[in-house]
């Protein structure tokens, strides 16, 4: 008698308290709207022409929102055609709602009845980068309405459901796939299996997997190495001499290998390097790395990373229960919205941020490579950026209206940003 | 009467007849103190090959992030003595995490309701798992790794919904995470005394000697007139209730919660308990110990990052330190121990 009324009242306490979880979160629907696809239409056009049914002109308000400067387009003129192109779509107005939607539901009808279907396929896909460039191909793709349907999976980092569901959209017959291969090369064979059905792959983010332009289309991104060696310079004028350490992605992870190496190559003899470990991008994991760190170097210089976000999570924590103060030159790839709120907060002029970004916008490039392929352009191998790293305190990462987890040079409409995450 | 027609037993290994007692004291001491002695063994090692670990600076990550562990651990402990297991921890402290943030909205006036929720939802994930092994006989490493994919997948959605804009929890939560009386954070002595709790009451009240008793024998306790399902639904939902707990935890050492919150509490759990010496076909567990072993488990990572071991190694020397572990058990050592000291009954005479 006494077991069934404990299990009576664990029922009503579990009840009680989900009622509460469930009326205390609340949640907003916001207006839905239709708009441009993209931030900035304002300033004078970049570029001139066109071909593939592209026009390659953008608006320099949305070149300088997403590269910080309109000037700082790739140099190969097919790959800087291809970004002008892309970047330019931004201007096009398409259904939030039906954005919404399809980013919610992973995927949908586009409703212009368009012949083609497109992919976003990934290893990945549940950090807020990883949604918000789901987001960025949603709304690029609503700009050709020759695509009818958009299909999006994600593996949620298991390897043999990645393959899988790249051979399942290979099967559906998909006009094009965009990706981040997050199993590297362990997906050139599904690779080489879509260009050999002719549907064109391209990766973004530097997602590098071995043979761009054979084995897959073409990947984008920024020259990892010139990365490593833009944060070396950094760290030879601001540090000069002194303990810094790097963290990485997962280990082995050709984005961290890259800029690691040239970086490591590129430092003045003074600056030693404590510490080279890998996070798995893992904020938790930041944490417990950093006070590793600090434990045995507490007065370290510097510090170099890809995700601003998790240094402003995992390692200000980190910071913070060792009592150390939390400064030091800093030198990240990502500009998400948390760390310059954190700068801004602690108004310290010893903590010292240069930034890149975190370049959610090219997933746009790699889908219109895909169309242009598809309408007989030659894409090149490789579309690179060039790297012009940002001072926090001259460039604020902290933007208004922003969430933390978001980055400023997102092209994902403010209005409809709120919308994902209200 | 067949006792009385039993031919004289003795101990192996033991000089006289009260070695029954001795059997048993040896039995439990050999069953917990290796975990302690390992640790022991590893703040030696430590201190000759990372002094640094042994600092103030990693005691501020350790402590709390091992007493984050330890009470998870503790929940699988009370699951592990009724021979079960419970893969859903990753769903109860990423959803329970989620609701720290996603209710209490930034907003110390929410934290109280938020608690709540977090640890209702702990409850009731608790009391379905509960429900499927011990009323329905599911198989729990199969029933508990699906409830936690779908909590996870809910998890998942409530964060998009409502914390991936808003991804601190109340500022009361955190500070208080970060207060360190005497030297030492609340974390650490909020599961300290949950840690002390659990042993006490598994010890000395009745309810705590039933629910031992339905682990050690449950044929012997349905005989004896105990409710053994009932008890299977009860460690169940009190494990789910500690995962939450240790979700309130975490969500105030880490500040913030992020997609990957929870993600590192599948497995090292379940370790931490094995370590500490309960075997996972049921039986005997203690909390102190399985304390112990959440902290060398926490320890020794910390431990191999202030080394400075490349990846490769760390992964390499943790590996082989759970192996170790595994190998130097508490349950392997009180098998071999039982087995040792057990009482050999001498081939009967050959009829006349």
């Amino acid at each position: 008698m006494r077991r069934k009324r404990l299990m009576v009242v664990a029922l009503a306490i579990a009840a009680a308290a989900l009622t509460v979880a469930a009326t205390a979160s609340g949640g907003s629907g916001g207006s839905r709207t239709s708009g441009p696809s993209g931030v900035g239409s304002g300033g004078k056009m970049i570029g001139s022409g066109g071909g593939f049914g592209e026009i390659y002109k953008a608006p320099s308000s949305t070149l300088t929102h997403a590269l910080f400067h309109a000037n700082l387009l790739p140099a190969n003129k097919t790959a800087r055609n291809i970004a002008l192109a892309s970047f330019g779509r931004s201007t096009k107005n398409v259904n939030y709602a039906l954005a919404l939607s399809c980013w919610k539901n992973n995927g949908c009808s586009t409703g212009t009845h368009g012949k083609l279907t497109v992919a976003y396929v990934e290893g990945f896909g549940e950090n807020t980068f990883r949604q918000m460039s789901k987001m960025e191909f949603i709304l690029e793709a609503l700009t050709y309405p020759q695509i009818g349907k958009i299909i999006y999976r994600s593996a949620h980092s298991d390897l043999n459901q990645a393959i899988a569901d790249f051979k399942s959209v290979i099967a559906q017959h998909v006009s094009a796939i965009v990706t981040y291969p997050d199993f590297g090369d362990a997906m050139i064979p599904v690779f080489q299996e879509a260009t050999k059905a002719g549907i064109p792959v391209s990766t973004y983010a530097w997602g590098y997997v071995t043979g761009p332009g054979k084995n897959y289309t073409t990947v984008i991104g920024e020259d990892t190495c010139k990365l490593g060696q833009a944060f070396a310079n950094v760290m030879n004028t601001k540090v000069k001499s002194g303990s810094i350490a790097f963290l990485g992605g997962f280990p082995g992870n050709p984005l961290s290998a890259g800029w690691q190496t040239c970086e490591q190559k590129a430092l003045n003899s003074n600056i030693n390097v404590v510490a080279n470990d890998p996070t798995n991008w893992d904020p938790s994991k930041v944490q417990g790395i950093v006070a590793g760190i600090l434990a045995k170097t507490p007065n370290l210089a510097g510090l170099s990373y890809e995700d601003a976000l998790f240094m402003s999570q995992g390692g200000y924590t980190a910071y913070k229960a060792a009592n150390i103060p939390y400064q030091g030159v800093f030198t990240y790839r990502t500009d998400e919205a948390g760390m310059g709120c954190l700068a801004d907060k602690l108004k310290d002029p010893k903590l010292q941020i240069y930034y890149f970004s975190a370049g959610n916008p090219q997933i746009r490039l790699a889908l219109t490579a895909d169309m242009m392929k598809l309408a007989g352009a030659k894409i090149p191998p490789t579309i690179v950026f060039p790297i012009q790293l940002q001072q926090q305190t001259k460039r604020d990462m902290c933007l208004k209206g922003y969430p933390g987890t978001a980055s400023g040079t997102s092209l994902i409409p403010l209005s409809l940003l709120h919308q994902m995450y209200p | 009467m067949a006792a009385a027609s039993s031919p004289p037993r003795r101990l192996r290994g033991s000089a006289g007849a009260s070695g029954a007692s001795l059997v048993a004291t040896a039995a439990v001491a050999a069953r917990f103190l290796p975990v302690w002695l390992a640790t022991g063994a590893l703040f030696v090692v430590a201190s000759i090959v990372a002094p640094h670990s042994l600092g103030n600076t990693s005691w501020s990550f350790v402590l709390p992030d091992a007493t984050v562990l330890a009470v998870a651990a503790l929940g699988q402990m009370l699951v592990v003595m009724h021979a079960g297991i419970d893969l859903s921890t990753p769903g109860v402290v990423s959803f329970g995490g989620n609701l720290i943030a996603g209710v209490g909205a930034g907003s110390d006036h929410r934290l109280a309701p938020a608690i709540f929720a977090c640890l209702g939802l702990g409850v009731a994930v608790g009391l379905v798992n509960g429900i499927f092994v011990g009323l329905l006989r599911l198989n729990p490493l199969i029933v508990t790794l699906a409830v936690g994919q779908i909590v996870l997948a809910w998890s998942s959605k409530y964060s998009r919904d409502h914390v991936t804009n808003q991804p601190l929890v109340p500022s009361g939560l955190s500070s208080w995470a970060t207060g360190k009386p005497l030297g030492v954070s609340n974390v650490f002595w909020t599961g300290a005394a949950l840690t002390i709790v659990v042993a006490l009451v598994l010890r000395y009240t009745t309810g705590g000697r039933r629910f031992q008793a339905v682990g050690a024998n449950p044929r012997a306790a349905w005989i004896a007139g105990l409710r053994v399902r009932t008890h299977v639904v009860l460690a169940y939902t009190a494990a789910g209730a500690l995962y939450a707990g240790a979700a309130v935890l975490l969500a105030g050492v880490r500040q913030s919660i992020d997609p990957a919150f929870g993600s590192a509490y599948l497995l090292a759990p379940i370790a931490a308990v094995v370590i500490a010496g309960a075997a996972l076909s049921g039986g005997l567990a203690s909390s102190t110990s399985t304390w112990v072993a959440a902290l060398a488990l926490t320890f020794l990572t910390q431990m191999l990052v202030t080394m400075g071991l490349s990846a490769a190694m760390q992964y390499i020397v943790f590996g082989a330190a759970i192996v170790a572990g595994m190998v130097v058990s508490g349950d392997r050592a009180a098998l071999l121990l039982g087995r040792w000291l057990r009482p050999v009954t001498p081939p009967p005479q050959a009829a006349a």
